[in-house]
């Protein structure tokens, strides 16, 4: 059945929206939301597969080249800066969540920057800012399109199939380009969506992400030279709806009318304090809080006197995994992040090092694991809850329970929290002064004039011996 | 007392729990045991001896129709739109050749896509059953991975040829893991799916890649594959082909760095989707090591089909049948058909909803239109590359005619490229009742097309853009291909 009129009104409002529809808490939120993605994204530039998805890129030349986050000496073709930056973002699993569950900057942000850097005229940061929660709106409206897309994926990867829309809808916004032309971006990048979930838990999630943005700027970029492709792209079941069971899209308002409300307005994104899958929030949360009943009740913690640890946790097999032997998977385990904070009292960046994942006491504490998974328990990140039951020698219990942990988007980390991982993370790859310069700029984006001060403040790296203490992190 | 019962309870759980995550392990397949580790296993063990004659012709003939077809479609918008973005987001890179362009050449995965691009731009493209373009997804890939390989390492004809062959068999191969592969597709198209994959398979085994880094080649692959198939009779189809055959080559290229993904991505693993999340059903089986006796490879045992006009395949059944009534016509009246006699025409077809357009708007709505085509080939007698012109497509008396066309979907007539039919019936204003019926089209892999067409079809086609003598140079180098040294005797004649 062919509902008229749903792209053609996404194109409308893409070309429409402009800086004063955006409100105070949308300009709060996004701002945020741009300050821990540069932050992760930095963090994330000592990655392996970052530095294999740099090396592959490096293949290409072009004339107009654009910055790599992090690294003073280095520039790839715009397509392959967005896709690198992309991958860096979402290498560690660190990046920001929303609900229903994408990561939406990691796919929108590289892209963006990447593209302003090629313009003859820089845009200015409102122009940037407005483009960014175009994308981000983008990938808020389409997920409502579906039931399917509010509970925890189990067959695309979300990111892969909203993503690259969002990139083309940002990128089409900032490119100026006609209401139609923008219809066409979203329906060139249709056809680059959809990557498998069985990838996720691997060295290739974070090229999800990766080539969601730099495939919705291509789709851009070619419907900015005139490329068409379905005009009805997001109406159709057989379009945009391939990507879902159950399928039901509805037009986008118009800006000017009074009814238009940006879904970051009324729905929030989490932000993670630990590298791994959101549901390890929960459990690590819950995990420390049975751990200090423990230690509170019965004095010394010792790891001998655990007996046995039962996890109730959401129905999810891709982050269900008994005993991880890649970071990658250890990012994806209820298991090993609740043993995790059973053992060190914390979990950091340095808890999934190959070293750590291979420690005998945490394999000993992940044999004594048992995962259930409770009828009331939905695999759903507005709905879910984690319990962590520790019984020890004597026969004593422990349990703690966790609905919504620190960071969440009902309880969000405060200003200063966000501000600091931010730093922590930075600072790994930046000086000091490109590190406060970001700070600087992102805290005052609504009177920047010209955005590419941001992207000298992300080339301002620390000197080359604090770097080469740690090369390779991970 | 309740409390101490609950206590002598619990330690059983506790042994449970104790193995169940050992259990757990356990019930996970040994790594060697995957359907997705025996495909990397095949990729990387099969040998040029495995190719049996019949194989080696049957391919020689794709290779050759893949060409003339990549470059006629060098001549089309959509190409000169791909090429031009790639050539003004990247450099000029000498390293892989464009088709049809003397001089031009590009990174290795930007001309493969642009290639690829080329090859699907008219629909001209040959097509499997099930049903894909297998070719545009490969061809394009290894030639500009053939492009890339060092000048004292290219691959001989025959390597080039095996590796091919091998990114058509995985194709085949992924489609039959599942029944809706079978028909005509509704959701994801196909090139877009399997073509990745094909490419994929290819390039790894071109890069010489150990059978594990051929399993990632296909996983890195997976997450690169599926679009909608409301793109196609869209300017961005042709898009679905070159990326299919970029991706697959990137895919590789990744793999032979390092990249790793699901070592589990072809296996059904309930709740977490792999390749399956593209299809509805899928059962997966493993791919058999090739053995001393060899392997028979899918193209044995079903042939490809080559069309003989740039358009849908489904267009060519209502074509033939078209053409048969134009011969009753013409026999009983003056040469031409004319509208005016016409009353009504009714087509039978399998129902298909993106090959049914009664009123096309653009050539690439007319290369998926069963009405469209019918007509041409009931006004001219056949549908050539011309008919889809916008001259060709604007006549009066063609527009008279769709007007007239009503289409039906008879229960017997089956969305299968292996099983349709096409029927044409037109009621002349006299009352006169002329039908025509097609079951097999000439170009259909029942029916091949001969040596002598496919090379006619060629020279139409290359002979656009290359001069004569490079023309039957290629025909020449296709032929021995097989028994070529250097694979730049073919790299050198297509541009």
């Amino acid at each position: 059945m062919l509902r008229k009129g749903i792209t053609e009104s996404f194109g409308a409002a893409i070309h429409a929206l402009n800086t004063n529809q955006l409100t105070d808490g949308v300009i709060n939120r996004s701002k945020r939301m741009i300050l821990d993605t540069l932050g992760v994204g930095l963090l994330g530039t000592r990655t392996a597969v970052f530095n294999k998805a740099l090396v592959y890129s490096q293949l290409f030349t072009s004339e107009e080249r654009s910055s790599v986050w992090g690294r003073s000496d280095i520039t790839l073709p715009p397509h392959y800066a967005a896709f690198v930056n992309g991958v860096a973002v979402h290498s560690m699993d660190f990046d920001d969540t929303w609900h229903p569950a994408t990561h939406p900057s990691g796919a929108v942000l590289p892209a963006l920057l990447a593209l302003a850097e090629t313009l003859p005229s820089q845009p200015s940061g409102l122009d940037l800012l407005l483009a960014f929660n175009v994308g981000i709106e983008v990938q808020g409206r389409l997920m409502r399109f579906s039931r399917e897309a509010y509970n925890i994926p189990e067959r695309f990867h979300p990111p892969s199939v909203v993503g690259v829309m969002g990139s083309a809808a940002a990128s089409a916004k900032l490119l100026g380009l006609s209401p139609a032309e923008c219809s066409h971006a979203l329906a060139i990048a249709a056809s680059s969506a959809g990557a498998p979930l069985a990838n996720a838990a691997t060295q290739t999630k974070p090229l999800h992400i990766g080539n969601a943005a730099r495939r919705g700027l291509e789709a851009a970029q070619l419907a900015q030279i005139g490329l068409e492709g379905n005009p009805a792209i997001l109406d159709m079941d057989s379009g945009f709806g391939v990507y879902y069971k159950d399928y039901s899209p509805s037009a986008m308002p118009h800006p000017f009318c009074s009814g238009f409300k940006w879904i970051l307005e009324d729905q929030n994104v989490a932000v993670k304090r630990i590298p791994a899958h959101l549901g390890m929030h929960w459990v690590v949360d819950a995990a420390l809080a049975a751990r200090g009943k423990l230690e509170n009740t019965v004095g010394n913690f010792d790891l001998s006197q655990i007996r046995h640890i039962t996890l109730r946790v959401p129905p999810s097999k891709y982050v269900n995994c008994p005993l991880p032997a890649t970071e990658h998977q250890a990012r994806h385990s209820f298991q090993f992040n609740a043993c995790s904070a059973l053992l060190d009292n914390k979990v950091t960046v340095a808890s999934f090092n190959e070293a750590q994942i291979n420690r005998p006491a945490l394999k000993e504490l992940l044999s004594k694991v048992q995962v259930e998974t409770p009828k009331d328990n939905q695999p759903s990140f507005d709905k879910m809850y984690c319990e962590v039951e520790i019984e020890t020698d004597q026969g004593q219990i422990f349990a703690a329970r966790c609905n919504t942990f620190y960071g969440h988007w009902r309880k969000p980390l405060s200003h200063r929290d966000l501000v600091e991982k931010f730093s922590v993370n930075a600072s790994s790859v930046l000086s000091t002064k490109g590190v406060e310069g970001v700070i600087d700029v992102i805290g005052n984006i609504e009177s920047v004039s010209e955005c590419s001060i941001l992207g000298s403040y992300l080339r301002m790296t620390s000197s080359p011996h604090k770097q080469l203490y740690s090369t390779r992190v991970w | 007392m309740i409390s101490t019962l609950q206590k002598s309870i619990r330690p059983m759980w506790a042994v449970r729990g104790l193995h169940k995550s050992a259990i757990e392990v356990l019930k996970r397949p040994a790594p060697e045991d995957t359907v997705t580790a025996s495909f990397g296993k095949f990729i990387s063990e099969i040998k040029p001896q495995h190719l049996s004659s019949l194989v080696l012709y049957r391919s020689k003939r794709m290779v050759l129709d893949s060409i003339g077809v990549g470059l006629i479609g060098s001549t089309t918008d959509v190409f000169e739109l791909a090429l031009q973005h790639c050539q003004h987001m990247y450099a000029l890179d000498d390293i892989s050749s464009v088709y049809g362009r003397r001089g031009t050449r590009l990174s290795p995965t930007l001309a493969a896509f642009v290639n690829g691009v080329a090859t699907h731009s008219m629909d001209f493209d040959d097509t499997w059953h099930p049903a894909t373009h297998p070719s545009g997804a490969v061809l394009p890939a290894v030639l500009a991975l053939s492009d890339m390989m060092p000048a004292n390492s290219k691959p001989s004809g025959l390597d080039f040829l095996l590796a091919f062959n091998i990114g058509i068999e995985i194709q085949g191969r992924l489609m039959r893991f599942s029944n809706e592969a079978h028909n005509i597709p509704k959701r994801f198209h196909p090139p877009t799916v399997v073509g990745t994959m094909g490419s994929a398979a290819a390039c790894a085994r071109l890069l010489s890649l150990n059978h594990s880094q051929c399993s990632h080649a296909l996983a890195i692959a997976a997450s690169l594959s599926g679009a909608p198939m409301a793109n196609a009779a869209t300017q961005s189809k042709p898009l679905h082909i070159g990326n299919a055959a970029r991706l697959g080559l990137e895919a590789a290229l990744l793999a032979s760095r390092g990249l790793e993904a699901s070592p589990l991505v072809l296996d059904a693993v309930a709740g977490v989707a792999g390749f399956n999340a593209f299809y509805e059903d899928y059962v997966p089986q493993p791919l058999e090591s090739p053995s001393d006796d060899g392997h028979v490879f899918l193209l044995e045992e079903q042939d490809m089909g080559f069309k003989r006009f740039p358009a849908h395949l489904g267009m060519h059944w209502v074509a033939d049948a078209a053409a048969s009534v134009h011969k009753l016509l013409v026999g009983v009246g003056p040469g031409t058909i004319s509208p005016a006699q016409v009353q009504d025409i009714q087509l039978r077809v399998p129902k298909s909803k993106y090959i049914n357009r009664p009123f096309p708007e653009s050539e690439h709505e007319a290369r998926h239109s069963f009405q469209f085509n019918a007509c041409s080939a009931l006004l001219d007698g056949e549908v050539t590359v011309q008919s889809f012109t916008p001259a060709a497509m604007s006549r009066p008396e063609l527009l008279t005619l769709l007007s007239r066309v009503c289409v039906e979907h008879p229960h017997d007539n089956l969305a299968n490229f292996n099983r349709m039919y096409g029927e044409v019936q037109v009621t002349l204003v006299g009352g006169d009742i002329l039908k025509g019926r097609c079951d097999t089209f000439y170009g259909h892999w029942r029916n091949p097309l001969t040596n002598e067409s496919l090379r006619k079809k060629f020279r139409n086609n290359a002979g656009v853009v290359l001069p004569s003598e490079k023309v039957e140079r290629l025909i020449d180098v296709v032929e021995e291909l097989d028994r070529i040294g250097d694979c730049r005797a073919l790299l050198s004649q297509l541009q």
